[in-house]
């Protein structure tokens, strides 16, 4: 297990190895830090689209490096060289690490061969946001879909990864969906 | 005795190289390792076996040269990690016991944030790892 045994101090908090932890993260430490990044990150830029486009940059750093450490402590050996393995991979391991539990739910497309949705009633990192009615339909999933974008592109199998709300009947707060699509050459080689 | 070890990126490009010997055929092991590239990629392209092997991380021993033998090991990131060793019996559990370390250590470092994907690894305390873990593979089963 990384990390157990080792006794000596480091002399930066950067090179300590990774523990598995107490697998228990404080929440509101999280809302704050998230709800500092979207702020500061609003400072920044002019448009919607450019925030979306810089919490997504964010989240492909999380993911890359929760790739690399989802695989090898939780794969062990084995390599995903199947859509629908890291797509799974990604509804379930990625998920239980990351928030706790596993996605609400992974669907496949009906108009497109390679668009997949992961849905969620309500993704973590939006419970303590409410978007005002000027910013139109940003999500500030975006961090996530940017998780799922680094996780994907390292793994081999390039995406465009997009968070859209969805509204349902009879519930207040719309579901969150994130909209995977996946780029041509994936489609060359897994669509067939 | 392990003389060298890389980690090579997923196109390719070198991230880390560490060599163990005092000898100055240090550019000879980074040829060494350079070439055994190709054979990675050959045997990620065309496999020759089904399933059951084709997601295997450890690639095992890639070729033997004259007098080294090169194993290789392929992360789930494309990312590959190369050893380069002179032992004339190297158990197939040692090698990947050794990976299985580094690949520790690989995450650890990339887990750095100040880390750029893509960039070389400059974390000293990587490398004193690596150092200690190849240290331990000589000494055999205990590691």
């Amino acid at each position: 297990m990384i990390g157990v045994g080792k006794a000596k101090q480091y002399a930066n908090v950067l090179d300590k190895p990774l523990s598995r932890g107490r697998q228990e993260v404080s929440l509101s430490a999280f809302a704050f830090l998230f709800s500092e990044l979207v702020q500061y990150n609003q400072t920044q830029v002019d448009n919607i689209a450019e925030l979306e486009r810089r919490l997504e940059d964010a989240g492909y750093a999380v993911g890359a490096r929760v790739l690399e450490l989802l695989c090898h402590r939780e794969k062990g050996n084995r390599r995903e060289t199947r859509l629908l393995g890291i797509l799974s991979f990604i509804h379930s391991t990625v998920w239980k690490v990351l928030f706790g539990k596993v996605a609400d739910s992974l669907e496949k497309g009906t108009e497109h061969e390679d668009e997949y949705m992961i849905s969620e009633k309500e993704l973590l990192v939006n419970r303590f946001i409410s978007v005002p009615k000027d910013m139109g339909a940003f999500n500030c999933g975006a961090f996530v879909a940017g998780i799922v974008k680094g996780v994907l592109d390292n793994a081999g199998f390039p995406a465009v990864v997009t968070a859209h709300f969805v509204p349902i009947e009879g519930q207040q707060r719309p579901r969150t969906t994130i909209l995977i699509k996946f780029a041509e050459e994936v489609k060359q080689v897994c669509f067939v | 005795m392990i003389v060298c070890v890389a980690v090579v990126g997923h196109q390719n490009n070198p991230l880390y190289l560490q060599s163990f010997t005092e000898a100055d055929d240090a550019l000879k092991l980074h040829h060494i390792v350079h070439c055994s590239l190709d054979v990675i990629d050959e045997r990620v392209n065309n496999p020759k076996r089904s399933a059951p092997t084709l997601n295997e991380t450890f690639l095992g021993l890639l070729y033997p040269t004259e007098n080294y033998k090169v194993y290789g090991y392929l992360t789930n990131t494309k990312v590959k990690f190369i050893m380069v060793t002179t032992d004339l019996d190297v158990k197939d559990a040692d090698a990947r016991n050794f990976f299985r370390k580094f690949h520790a250590a690989y995450v650890d470092a990339v887990s750095n944030p100040f880390h750029v994907p893509g960039k070389k690894i400059a974390s000293r305390s990587f490398g004193v790892r690596v150092s200690t873990i190849v240290k331990s593979f000589g000494s055999g089963t205990t590691g």
